[in-house]
């Protein structure tokens, strides 16, 4: 019996991936962890009227928690400014975000988030989410949390804390583009 | 009818966070993280990121290309879990939106999911008691 040893290009019915090519240098290290022994929780509601940055960064900072990974679940917003990534036009880097895209209210159905630094330590908000439009549409992207205004139903948080160790925001050398990072707390600079 | 069935119980343990680079397939970048940290079960407590283009399975076998760079993961779902044969098999479910905002949902195919820009993921170790 003759084994076949040619390769398919794909699986059957499922497309091949694509590799892509950033123009920085590629890094050695192709996946940053840390942990920490155990998580906290906390579940949080954020009120009317304020930014979803202003009420999860004030509030978890209470609880000394200032590295978070977060899912905000279901609520009204009374503002709020999006952007979408695509394709960089000046190849600078591979993908771009948009300018924001302002929707106005909103429904929040819901979203992803971590709480992390800036490079020179104030707290940075990167959210994903998902929302309803006033015109009933269904979309989603990388919410400018500082811009999103919580309407007359709180958006709720559950949080789980990352202690022991820092998420960081660093420019990357093969995306070019600034990331958050784990790091250890001691190496902040 | 069939019942109601308890699969597990168990305890939650330690948390884990991963950054993962580009073109790593998400959801076995998922397993290594936890082989990296000596996590045999776990869940997904968070995650956002993109992806070059995402591929989402179909219950007829087939699948969803969602054209990027970049397709953005807002939500994902899932867990990892130790198989009989010793290896680590992640099962993710998420909601993925395309370069106009448009919304897709369904479950991450294994090696077809290669990550665009970065990935950020939180992983909850699941410690499950010895069955009775």
């Amino acid at each position: 019996m003759q084994l076949e040893t040619k390769m398919p290009d794909h699986l059957s019915g499922l497309p091949r991936p694509r590799t892509i090519v950033h123009p920085g240098t590629y890094g050695a290290v192709r996946m940053e962890h840390m942990q920490s022994y155990r998580g906290r929780h906390f579940r949080l509601s954020l009120p009317q009227g304020r930014s979803l940055y202003e009420s999860i960064v004030e509030a978890l900072a209470e609880v000394d928690v200032h590295n978070a990974s977060m899912t905000l679940l279901d609520g009204d917003l009374d503002a709020l400014s999006f952007c979408l990534a695509r394709p960089d036009a000046t190849g600078r880097t591979v993908a771009a975000y948009t300018a924001p895209e302002v929707v106005g209210s909103a429904r929040f159905i819901f979203g992803n988030a971590t709480l992390g630094k800036s490079p020179a330590g104030t707290p940075v908000i990167h959210c994903h989410a998902v929302f309803r439009t006033a015109a009933g549409d269904v979309r989603g992207g990388h919410v400018l949390t500082d811009k999103a205004i919580v309407g007359a139903s709180p958006v709720r948080v559950v949080a789980t804390s990352l202690d022991g160790f820092d998420l960081r925001i660093s420019f990357d050398e093969e995306t070019r583009m600034p990331l958050l990072r784990p790091q250890s707390e001691d190496q902040h600079v | 009818m069939s019942d109601i069935r308890m699969v597990e119980s168990g305890q939650m343990g330690r948390v884990a966070y991963g950054r993962i680079a580009p073109n790593e397939d998400l959801v076995q970048s998922v397993e290594k993280l936890c082989m990296a940290q000596g996590f045999r079960n776990a869940f997904v407590r968070g995650a956002l990121g993109s992806l070059t283009d995402a591929c989402l399975a179909k219950s007829d076998g087939s699948c969803i290309v969602i054209r990027g760079p970049a397709a953005e993961i807002v939500s994902l779902a899932g867990e990892v879990r130790s198989q009989p044969d010793g290896s680590l098999q992640a099962a993710l479910t998420g909601v993925v939106v395309d370069t106009d905002g448009h919304v897709y949902g369904g479950p991450f195919v294994a090696g077809a999911n290669p990550v665009c820009v970065t990935f950020e993921v939180t992983l909850e170790e699941w410690l499950p008691e010895a069955h009775a």
